[in-house]
């Protein structure tokens, strides 16, 4: 970090000298050092599927990459062999697929009604579900685990997708309703000229329309309750419905000195995300600037 | 128009669904912390009203609890003036990057869309006393007598943490900064420029000050996000050692759930949600009075 700083010192006093945007040696400079940092926030992920081809026994030495004398893709098979990744990964892919399809669906309902519908609450309603940003889910931990307990919920896949709609809610609200005022009504007006009804006019012309935002906010869920941890790890307690992150777990007790295997667990997970995240960039960074900007 | 516009039963089923989920999930488990917090369940068992024992019991006589603050606080503090400058300074950076713009962003925000199981995992295995990988290098350029039990250690834990917490997110306040600069008009860069405006000059005199807008947004955001965490804390220290690295969010967990102390956990999530819904309103009610246009 110290030497990061000095550098950018350097590069701030080379840049009073210079005022000419394209000097060379200042590029290199600020390409030298963006590249440095750039390493360290990918560092880990390499390192990760680094080691994800090593043997065991290659672990404990002094270097910190090493290429693998062969690569070791057994860990990949013992990772879905002992580590349930299959199972989990299923029921990641469900829990997941099924909340950010309600979410968007109930979020584009609700932006209706708060920018286009008639009605005194509109106002005071739509603040009230934007407190849910500022709620923290932790603190819905304990009373949710007796609520679900009561309800015979616990251990069910229903107990994640519920609260992770809910609070999928309040982002979603604010950028499906966003992107709404936005559009002008007039092709609204026309089709309800035409007889269409509010549904009609829903699911026929805004849903549509409002395709990006809809992505956006598909895609911002996905990445925030694929890597949900903290919820499943208090709702969920056989085996049948733990997602993704828990088949690191089974590594730590029974099989903690198979370090390959945890590193192609770790990669495992790891993966989907960054793939979906380089997919999607722009959409991302969308929704993540509007959603600040507004909330 | 107007009469399809405004038909209640229209509305009631357009907004029913979701508004009614979010009562039950959001705010109903609220209330029942409200209602639990007000007793000494163990959460097996029977149990008895204590009234506002718990929560007097939090603020006045919870060392723990108010570490737990002091934690978050120490977070925001490193977020603030460490994390921000520097993300502003390589939002900067990027722009000026080139063909090679978008990939710097996708890089920096990689770390922020990894599972924080993994990503806390690999942190645990690079602070590692004997195998990771810092005491590694550390002894590889001969400073071998700055190793140390990482995590291990009172007085060092919880800046390990605050470094974790703080590279998982630069990212993300670099992309807010990033669509900062984006929304600045590129005449004003050129206007500066031809007034023979340096370029430090350009960015401390003009550019910055015009960012403050999105400063206030990142700064409400740091805010929450610090008082919220926990997963990371839950994975790489669980509050140890000795609730040295303790967080609001992990010390409930941990209250209610290692502890058995249901009731007073429950205590613990209502004073958690009314510090962050009384400072979240606070901020944006002091920052909305003067928000400038350009």
């Amino acid at each position: 970090m110290g030497a990061i700083t000095a550098q950018t010192n350097q590069q701030t006093a080379g840049s009073k000298k210079k005022k000419d945007a394209a000097s060379p040696a200042l590029k290199t400079v600020l390409h030298l050092i963006l590249w440095g940092v750039a390493l360290l926030q990918i560092f880990p992920l390499i390192w990760l599927i680094n080691y994800s081809f090593l043997k065991s026994g290659d672990f404990f030495g002094s270097g910190i990459l090493k290429w693998p004398k062969s690569f070791e893709w057994n860990n990949y098979v013992n990772a879905f062999t002992y580590g349930s990744v299959p199972r989990f990964l299923l029921n990641s892919l469900f829990i997941t697929t099924v909340t950010i399809l309600v979410a968007a669906f109930l979020a584009l309902m609700l932006s209706y009604a708060f920018t286009r519908m008639e009605w005194k609450l509109r106002g005071p309603a739509m603040a009230f579900i934007m407190l849910g940003m500022i709620v923290p889910i932790h603190a819905t931990l304990l009373p949710n685990f007796i609520l679900f307990d009561k309800l015979n919920l616990i251990d069910n896949p229903l107990s994640l997708i519920l609260p992770y709609i809910a609070f999928s809610l309040p982002i979603s609200l604010l950028i499906i309703s966003g992107f709404l005022e936005t559009i002008p009504r007039s092709i609204e007006e026309s089709a309800v000229m035409d007889g269409c009804s509010v549904f009609g006019v829903i699911f026929r012309i805004i849903m549509p329309i409002t395709k990006p935002a809809i992505a956006t906010v598909c895609i911002m869920n996905f990445i925030s309750w694929w890597n949900e941890f903290i919820m499943a790890n208090t709702f969920l307690t056989s085996e049948t419905f733990k997602t993704l992150p828990f088949s690191i777990m089974k590594f730590t007790g029974q099989y903690s000195s198979n370090y390959g295997a945890q590193f192609a667990v770790m990669t495992i997970i790891a993966l989907p995300t960054v793939i979906i995240y380089l997919l999607f960039t722009e959409q991302m960074s969308r929704g993540i600037t509007a959603g600040a900007v507004k909330g | 128009m107007h009469k399809l516009m405004s038909n209640r039963i229209t509305i009631f089923w357009l907004v029913a669904p979701g508004f009614l989920l979010f009562l039950f999930m959001v705010c109903f488990p609220i209330i029942m912390s409200g209602y639990y917090g007000t007793t000494n369940w163990t959460g097996i068992g029977a149990y008895e009203f204590v009234g506002v024992d718990n929560y007097t019991k939090i603020l006045f006589h919870d060392g723990v609890f108010w570490r737990s603050l002091l934690n978050a606080l120490l977070l925001l503090a490193a977020t603030l003036l460490i994390q921000h400058p520097l993300a502003l300074l390589f939002a900067i950076f990027v722009t000026h990057a080139g063909k090679f713009e978008k990939w710097f962003r996708a890089i920096f925000f990689i770390p922020a869309v990894i599972s924080i199981v993994v990503t806390s995992k690999m942190w645990v295995s690079v602070f590692h006393p004997n195998f990771g990988m810092l005491n590694k290098l550390l002894e590889g350029v001969g400073l071998g007598t700055w190793k140390q039990d990482w995590l291990g250690d009172p007085q060092i834990a919880i800046w390990c943490v605050i470094v974790v917490v703080m590279w998982q997110g630069f990212g993300y306040a670099l992309l807010l900064y990033y669509a900062g600069l984006q929304g600045i008009p590129k005449d004003l860069f050129e206007a500066a420029e031809l007034d023979g405006a340096g370029r430090v000059n350009l960015y401390t005199r003009v550019i910055i000050p015009l960012l403050s807008p999105m400063v206030r947004v990142a700064v409400v955001i740091a805010v929450t996000a610090c008082l919220k965490q926990m997963e990371t804390v839950f994975l790489m220290t669980n509050g140890g050692p000795a609730n040295t690295t303790q967080f609001i969010g992990n010390y409930l967990y941990k209250t209610a759930f290692s502890s058995s102390l249901y009731g007073y956990g429950n205590a613990i999530s209502v004073v958690f949600v009314i510090i962050c819904l009384i400072i979240t309103l606070a901020m944006n009610k002091a920052f909305k009075k003067e928000v400038g246009e350009f």
